[in-house]
C-alpha cells in the first residue's frame, strides 16, 4: 500500500530543482507589510464580541448565577450559561480505544461543576469587548466548593476527590509497555541510577492569543468559523456532529495564525461557543482571548513525574530501563487527542536512540483540576528525553566513561536498522551515530575549555541529548489509539487553470512553517511549472474532502507527498496534452520552469499555451482525448519515519546568582531531503529556544489552592533575545527514508533535545559538588537549594577536626 | 483585557492638574509614561474615575543640577535620564543603572518620578532616589510639599503621596569627584523587575571608606538602606575582612519575601553575593580625595 | 459617564478625527477604528511588543497607550514601512534572513528596529540583542532577527 520509494531521479535535468534552495518565503511580503489577516483582523459587519466569565475555582458547584445589572450597561446584547445552549450543541466526546479510559465531554461552558480556574462558565456578548468586560464584573456566581486534590501524587491515590463522578476514578489512563525481563536484568546489572525526574507544567504561548469568528448566514443555513487553529479539519468534522451540520455547510477556516506550538491544536470550549452564539443570535460572533486568558486556560503541556532506573554492564552498554510515569492530564481529556497523549508518549519514547532488551513503562495519566494538557511542541519526548538522557550521563559518570563515548557505545548503528525499541517502536534509518559525531565536531576543544574554567574554579559544564522521533506517520500509526480521526493521510488537489496558473490545495494548515514556500518548491519542481505560477491554499475545510491540518511534524512530509503524487499526475496530462498540440511523442518532451520542450526539435510550448488550448481553443485536441489538467492525489506514507538528532550544549552557573548561561549550542540533525534550508534552520533555532524555555525559564505554577501565579508574561517567562546563544546547525543528510521525497519531520526536534541538553550540562558544571538535576526548569532557586543541600551534605562528610 | 471607563483630562499646568485631582476626590490617577500604571488599568486591577494626563505640562521635562543636586522633573523619561550628560557625569551610577531598567521602548515612555511613585519594591529608580537622598517635590491644590525619599516609601506600591497630589520633580545627591559606585542587579531576563539589586556610592580618604551609602531592592515590601551596613564600612580599609563583615550585616539586615521567584532564603544570599560586588566595585572606582 | 472625545491624530502621514471613548486603547484605535490591523496586540500588559509603535518618532507600546492621550500625535505602523511589492529596508533585510515565520509578533519587531537604527548606536551582538530584549518571538529563536539586524547596524557604518 506504500508508495514507491523515490530512487534517484532517472529524468534528465534541465535546471537546479528548487527542493534544497535557500528560496525566500511567499508569505512574507504580507506578514511583513502588515497586510496578514489573522482572525481578529476580520471585522464584519454587525459583528458582535465575546467576553467569558471563568471559574475563580479549581472545583465547584455552580449554584447560582446572578447577572446583576449587566443588562444595563450600554451594548451587551446577551448573556449565556450552559443552561441556556444545552439543546444546541452536543459536547465533544475524545473517545479511545484505550481499556479503561474515560471520555471527559468538552462542552462549551462549564455544566453544573466548574473543573478547574479559568474554565468558561458565562459569555457575555456585547457590542464591543470593552462593553462585555464591563458586564462580567456585574455577574456574581455562588459556587459551593468541593474537595479536590491539585498535585497528581495526590490525586491517583484511591480515596481521592474525584473531579468526574461518572469516570469512577481520577485515573483515566492507564498503559504499559514491555519487553524482556526488565526486573531480573536491573537486579543482576553491575551498575544502575535511579531517579525521579520532573518536568513541570508550561503553556505554548504563541504570540496570537487565540480567536475565533462564527458567522452563521442565514439564507444558506450554513455556518463559517474563522479560528486560529492548526487543525481546521478536525474542528470541521467534529463542529459538523455537535451542530448536526453536513460538512458543505460548516466550513473552518483558519487564515494566517500566530504560532500555535500545540496551544491552537485541539478543539477548544470558546470555539464551540462562538459557533453556538452566531447561530442563536443570526450575527457575526467574535472571541478573542486576552493573554491572561490564553496563559489561565489554552492546553498546556507535560508535567509528569518520572520515576526510571536504568541498568548498565561495566562498559557501560544499556541492559534495561524501567520506568513508572504519572501525568498530570488536567480537568479534561482533550478533543481529539485525548490525555493520553502526552504521558503515553512519555514511555514509548522513553528507551530513546539506543540499543537495549529490556524495558517496562507504565503510565497513569490522572485528572486534576488543572487546565488540560494537549499537545506541545516535542509532545512527550522532551519529558522522556530528558529523564533518558540524564541518566545515560549518570551511569556514565558512575562509570567514569565520557558521555559522548557512552553514546556512541549505545546509539543503534546503521547495519542495526530497522531496529524495534523495548516500547515496540521502530527506527525505519536515521543518522544516529553521525549526528552524534556531528554535535561532537568541537568537543575536544570544548572539554578542554571546561576544563580550564573549572580549574579556575568556575561552573562550566557540557552536555549531550541524542533523541529519535517517529515523524510524518501514515495511517499504521495512529498518534493515539483508537481516536475518531485519521492523521495519516494527506491530500493535494492541483490544477492547472484556463489562465495556466497552478493551485494546489491542501488539508495542512501553515501557521508559521512556510509551507506555502516548501510546498510550491515541490510542485514547481514536480511540475515543471514556474514557482511564482503556484498558489498554495491550506488551512480550509473546503479545500480537500478531508483534512486534518499541520501538527506532528507531519505537513512537508506528508503534504510534500500529495503535492508530489498529484504533480505527477497533472503533469503526464499537461505532457500527453502538449504532444498532440505539438505532435511529438510525449516521452521526448520534458517540463521545467514553465515550459514543455521537445528534446529532438527543441519546439517549446509554455504551460500557458497548453491550458488556453485544453480549456479554451475547441478542436485543437480531439475531444475524446482532451482531459482537464487536475489530479486530487491522497498520500499515506503508512509507516513512519524517523528523525534523529544531537544537541550539545555549554553552559555555564554563576557561582553568586546560580543564573545559567548558555554559552554554546549545537544541533546535528538528520531531517532527510532538506526542501529550504533556511526554514529548516529557523525552525531548530525556534524550537531550541522553546526548549531552552523549558529548561532554564517556563513553568505554570498553580498553588495549593488551585490557583494560577502565572497569569501574565512578567510571571511566566520565555525566552527573549538575551537568553539565546548563536546556535550552531549541523545538517546531517544520511540515507533518505523511504517515504515519496525523502523528506524528514523536523518542526519540533530542538524542543526535544534542548532540555536534556541543558540539564546535562548543568550537571556537570555541579559535578564537583555532586549534583544530577532531576526538575526542569533549573531556575536559580533550585540550583540554590541544590547547591546549599551539596554543601551541607559535603560538610558532614567531613571527618570531625 | 480592556480598562473600566474612566474621563480623562490633559492637564495644562500643574495647577489644573491639582485641581483636577483635588476634585476626583482621591479616585484620580496622574498619566505620565504610563508603563507601569497602563498594564495595572487594562487588567481592571486599578479604576480611577479620572485620568489626569501630565504629558504636555510645559516644563516638566528637564534634568538641571544646582548647586550640587541634580532635578529630575516629572516628564523625564527613562531614556533621557540614560543619555543626560549631566547624569553620566555627576550620578554616574545612576547612569549605569539605566541599563537594567526594562527595555528600549518602555524607557521611551516611562519617567523617573513616575517609577518612583509607582514604588515597585523591585524596581530601580525608588531604590536609587533612596540612595542618593532624593527629595520629592509634590503639589496639589492645597500647595507644595517636599518629602525625603526615606519618609516617601511606605511599602510595596504604597508611598506617602497623597491622593490629590503629584510628584513635580525629584531632586537627588550628584556625587562629588571621585566617589566610588557600584551597582549590581540580577534578573531572570534582561530587563525584568530584579531579584535583588544593590547600589553603592562612597568616597576613598587616606585609604579608608568615608560617607559610605549602601541601597537595596528586591528583598523587602520597599527598596532600603543598609543603614548598619553603612555605619559598619565608615572609616573601614575595605578589604576582605570589612566586606565580609559587610555582607552578614546586610544579610542580616534584609527581610526578603518568597515569591514564585524565589524563596526569602535565596534572595537573601543573592543580595549579600550583588552586596560584595557592588562594595568591591564602588572602591576600587573610588580614586584617593583630600579629607 | 465618560464623555467621547473629539481627538486628531496623524497615522503613517494621514489626519484622522474620531470622537474616542477615553478608555479606548491606541492599539484597539489603529486595529478597530482605522482599520490598521498590521498593529498586533499581544499582551496588553506591556511585555510582549507586538503592539510596537512609533509615537514622535520613538518606539512605544501601543497597547498601553489611550488615544485620547494622542491628540495632535504623530503615529507610525508597520503599513508606513513599505508595500508588498515594494518592501523597505528592515522588511527587506527580514525577509532575506528568514527573520519572521507566524508574522504576529513581526510589525513589532520591525517598528523597535526602526528606532534602534535610527536613535541606537548597536555596535556589537550583544547591544543589539538587548535592544530586541523588549519584544517576544516565539517562533525564530531570535538569530536570524539578530542577523537581520547586524546587517542592518553595518550599513550604517561598521561594527565593534
Amino acid at each position: 500500500m506504500t508508495d514507491a520509494p523515490r530512487t534517484a531521479d532517472a529524468s534528465v535535468e534541465l535546471r537546479p530543482k528548487l527542493v534544497g534552495q535557500r528560496i525566500r518565503r511567499t508569505e512574507d511580503p504580507r506578514l511583513l507589510t502588515g497586510s496578514g489577516r489573522y482572525v481578529d483582523d476580520i471585522a464584519l459587519p454587525g459583528m458582535l464580541h465575546v467576553a467569558v466569565r471563568r471559574s475563580d475555582q479549581p472545583h465547584a458547584r455552580i449554584l447560582s448565577i446572578d447577572v446583576g445589572d449587566a443588562f444595563a450597561i450600554p451594548g451587551v446584547v446577551a448573556i449565556f450559561d450552559a443552561r441556556d445552549i444545552a439543546g444546541d450543541i452536543r459536547p465533544a466526546i475524545p473517545t479511545s480505544r484505550m481499556d479503561g479510559y474515560y471520555a471527559t465531554p468538552i462542552r462549551p461552558l462549564a455544566q453544573d461543576k466548574v473543573r478547574y480556574t479559568g474554565e468558561p462558565v458565562v459569555a457575555v456578548v456585547a457590542e464591543s469587548r470593552y462593553a462585555a468586560e464591563d458586564a462580567l464584573d456585574q455577574i456574581a456566581i455562588a459556587y459551593e466548593p468541593l474537595p479536590f486534590a491539585i498535585r497528581q501524587v495526590d490525586a491517583v491515590e484511591p480515596g481521592a476527590p474525584l473531579l468526574h463522578e461518572e469516570a469512577g476514578s481520577n485515573v483515566i489512563i492507564a498503559r504499559q509497555f514491555q519487553r524482556g525481563d526488565v526486573d531480573a536484568a536491573i537486579a543482576a546489572a553491575p551498575v544502575t541510577v535511579r531517579r525521579r525526574f520532573r518536568m513541570t507544567r508550561k503553556t505554548p504561548v504563541p504570540m496570537e492569543n487565540r480567536s475565533y469568528l462564527a458567522d452563521w448566514d442565514k439564507r444558506k443555513r450554513a455556518l463559517t468559523l474563522h479560528t486560529s487553529s492548526n487543525i481546521p479539519g478536525i474542528v470541521r468534522d467534529v463542529l459538523a456532529d455537535c451542530l448536526d451540520l453536513p460538512g458543505n455547510r460548516l466550513r473552518v477556516v483558519a487564515p494566517d495564525v500566530g504560532g500555535s506550538f500545540g496551544g491552537k491544536g485541539s478543539l477548544n470550549h470558546e470555539e464551540m461557543l462562538v459557533c453556538v452564539l452566531a447561530k442563536k443570535l443570526e450575527r457575526p460572533v467574535k472571541f478573542t482571548a486576552d493573554r491572561m486568558e490564553d496563559l489561565t486556560a489554552m492546553s498546556q503541556a507535560f508535567d509528569e513525574l518520572i520515576d526510571a532506573e536504568l541498568a548498565v554492564d561495566a562498559e557501560g552498554r544499556l541492559i534495561g530501563l524501567r520506568a513508572d510515569v504519572i501525568g498530570d492530564i488536567g480537568a479534561y481529556s482533550v478533543y481529539p487527542w485525548t490525555g493520553a497523549l502526552e504521558p503515553v508518549q512519555v514511555v514509548s519514547f522513553l528507551p530513546g536512540p539506543y540499543r537495549m532488551q529490556h524495558y517496562r513503562g507504565r503510565v497513569r495519566g490522572v485528572l486534576t483540576p488543572k487546565p488540560p494538557t494537549g499537545p506541545y511542541r516535542g509532545v512527550g519526548r522532551p519529558s522522556s528525553t530528558f529523564a533518558m538522557e540524564r541518566l545515560i550521563d549518570m551511569a556514565a559518570r558512575k562509570l567514569g566513561l565520557d558521555p559522548a563515548e557512552m553514546r556512541r557505545r549505545n546509539l543503534v548503528t546503521a547495519e542495526e536498522f530497522p531496529y524495534r525499541t523495548g516500547s515496540g517502536i521502530i527506527w525505519d534509518k536515521s543518522a544516529f551515530q553521525e549526528c552524534l559525531e556531528g554535535a561532537c565536531a568541537d568537543y575536544p576543544a570544548l572539554v578542554k575549555a571546561r576544563d580550564a574554567a573549572r580549574a579556575e574554579g568556575r561552573w562550566v559544564g557540557i552536555g549531550l541529548a541524542s533523541y529519535a522521533e517517529l515523524t510524518g506517520i501514515g495511517s499504521r500509526i495512529a498518534v493515539a489509539p483508537g481516536m475518531p480521526i485519521n492523521t495519516g493521510t494527506e491530500t493535494a488537489a492541483i490544477r492547472i487553470d484556463a489562465t495556466g496558473a497552478v493551485t494546489a490545495a491542501f488539508g495542512i494548515s501553515s501557521h508559521g512553517q512556510g509551507l506555502e514556500t516548501t510546498l510550491a518548491q515541490i510542485v514547481a519542481d514536480e511540475l515543471g511549472c514556474r514557482f511564482e505560477d503556484v498558489e498554495i491554499l491550506h488551512g480550509d475545510s473546503a479545500l480537500v474532502p478531508m483534512g486534518t491540518g499541520t501538527y506532528a511534524s507531519r505537513s512537508a512530509v506528508l503534504g510534500g507527498g500529495a503535492a508530489t503524487k498529484s504533480a505527477r499526475v497533472v503533469k503526464t496530462k499537461v505532457l500527453k496534452a502538449a504532444a498532440h498540440l505539438m505532435d511529438v511523442p510525449m516521452e521526448e518532451l520534458e517540463a521545467g520552469n514553465g515550459l514543455i520542450r521537445a528534446r529532438s526539435s527543441n519546439a517549446t510550448m509554455t504551460f500557458k499555451e497548453v491550458a488556453r488550448a485544453v480549456y479554451s481553443q475547441m478542436g485543437r485536441i480531439p475531444y475524446d482525448q482532451r482531459e482537464d489538467l487536475v489530479a486530487e492525489e491522497t498520500y499515506d506514507p503508512y509507516l513512519g519515519t524517523a528523525c534523529a538528532s544531537t544537541h550539545l550544549a555549554m553552559v555555564e552557573v554563576d557561582r553568586d546568582t546560580f543564573g545559567v548561561t548558555v554559552t554554546h549550542f549545537v544541533v546535528a540533525e538528520d531531517c532527510g531531503r532538506i526542501i529550504n534550508p533556511l526554514i529548516v534552520e529557523g525552525q531548530v533555532h525556534g524550537a531550541v529556544a522553546q526548549g531552552i524555555g523549558a529548561a532554564l525559564l517556563e513553568e505554570v505554577v498553580h498553588d495549593e489552592t488551585g490557583q494560577l501565579l502565572t497569569a501574565s508574561l512578567a510571571d511566566y517567562l520565555v525566552p527573549v533575545a538575551t537568553n539565546m546563544p548563536d546556535i550552531g546547525i549541523v545538517h546531517i543528510e544520511a540515507d533518505l527514508p523511504n517515504n515519496l521525497g525523502g523528506f524528514r519531520g523536523m518542526g519540533e526536534g530542538g524542543t526535544i533535545g534542548a532540555p536534556a541538553a541543558i540539564a546535562n550540562a548543568i550537571s556537570d558544571a555541579l559535578s564537583p559538588l555532586g549534583i544530577e538535576i532531576d526538575t526542569l526548569p533549573a531556575t536559580p532557586e533550585r540550583l540554590f537549594r541544590l547547591v546549599e543541600a551539596a554543601q551541607a551534605g559535603m560538610a558532614q562528610d567531613k571527618p570531625a577536626g | 483585557m480592556k480598562p473600566a471607563r474612566f474621563d480623562y483630562v490633559r492637564a495644562e499646568t500643574v495647577a489644573h492638574a491639582g485641581e483636577i485631582l483635588a476634585a476626583a476626590g482621591g479616585d484620580g490617577k496622574v498619566l505620565a509614561g504610563g508603563q507601569s500604571l497602563m498594564p495595572m488599568i487594562n487588567f481592571r486591577l486599578v479604576k480611577p474615575t479620572v485620568l489626569v494626563d501630565i504629558n504636555h505640562i510645559a516644563g516638566l521635562d528637564t534634568i538641571a543640577l544646582d548647586g550640587g543636586r541634580l532635578r529630575l522633573g516629572a516628564l523625564v523619561r527613562h531614556r533621557m535620564t540614560a543619555e543626560d550628560g549631566l547624569v553620566k557625569a555627576h550620578v554616574p551610577v545612576l547612569h549605569h543603572a539605566m541599563k537594567h531598567v526594562a527595555h528600549l521602548t518602555v524607557r521611551n515612555r516611562g519617567t523617573f518620578c513616575g517609577s518612583v511613585c509607582h514604588a515597585d519594591p523591585a524596581a530601580e529608580m525608588p531604590m536609587m532616589t533612596l540612595l542618593l537622598d532624593g527629595l520629592m517635590h509634590t503639589a496639589s491644590s492645597r500647595g507644595t510639599r517636599a518629602v525625603a525619599a526615606r519618609d516617601f516609601f511606605v511599602g510595596s506600591l504604597v508611598t506617602a503621596l497623597e491622593p490629590h497630589e503629584m510628584v513635580t520633580a525629584i531632586e537627588i545627591d550628584a556625587l562629588p569627584p571621585g566617589a566610588g559606585w557600584g551597582f549590581e542587579e540580577f534578573a531572570r531576563r534582561h530587563g525584568d523587575y530584579a531579584l535583588a539589586s544593590v547600589a553603592v556610592v562612597l568616597e576613598r580618604q587616606g585609604g579608608h571608606a568615608r560617607n559610605v551609602r549602601v541601597a537595596t531592592m528586591g528583598v523587602g515590601e520597599m527598596p532600603a538602606r543598609m543603614d548598619t551596613v553603612e555605619a559598619a564600612l565608615e572609616g573601614s580599609a575595605m578589604d576582605d575582612r570589612a566586606l565580609d563583615g559587610a555582607v552578614d550585616l546586610l544579610r542580616a539586615a534584609v527581610a526578603p519575601n518568597s515569591d514564585l521567584n524565589a524563596s526569602a532564603d535565596y534572595r537573601r544570599h543573592l543580595v549579600g553575593a550583588l552586596a560584595r560586588r557592588a562594595l568591591a566595585d564602588a572602591w576600587s572606582r573610588a580614586t584617593e580625595t583630600a579629607q | 459617564m465618560s464623555a467621547r472625545a473629539e481627538i486628531t491624530v496623524t497615522v503613517n502621514g494621514i489626519a484622522y478625527t474620531r470622537a474616542v471613548d477615553p478608555r479606548l486603547l491606541l492599539s484597539d484605535f489603529l486595529r478597530q477604528e482605522i482599520g490598521l490591523t498590521g498593529t498586533h496586540v499581544g499582551c496588553e500588559h506591556g511585555v510582549c511588543g507586538a503592539c510596537t509603535i512609533l509615537l514622535d518618532g520613538r518606539s512605544a507600546r501601543s497597547c498601553l497607550l489611550l488615544a485620547v492621550q494622542l491628540d495632535g500625535a504623530a503615529i507610525e505602523t508597520v503599513e508606513s514601512l513599505g508595500a508588498m511589492d515594494r518592501l523597505g529596508r528592515v522588511q527587506e533585510a527580514f525577509r532575506a534572513h528568514h527573520a519572521l515565520q507566524c508574522g504576529f509578533c513581526t510589525p513589532g519587531f520591525l517598528m523597535t528596529i526602526t528606532d534602534m537604527l535610527r536613535h541606537h548606536p548597536l555596535e556589537s551582538d550583544a547591544e543589539i540583542r538587548e535592544a530586541l530584549s523588549g519584544n517576544v518571538c516565539r517562533c525564530t529563536g531570535y538569530e536570524h532577527i539578530v542577523n537581520a539586524v547586524r546587517e542592518l547596524a553595518r550599513e550604517r557604518g561598521p561594527l565593534k
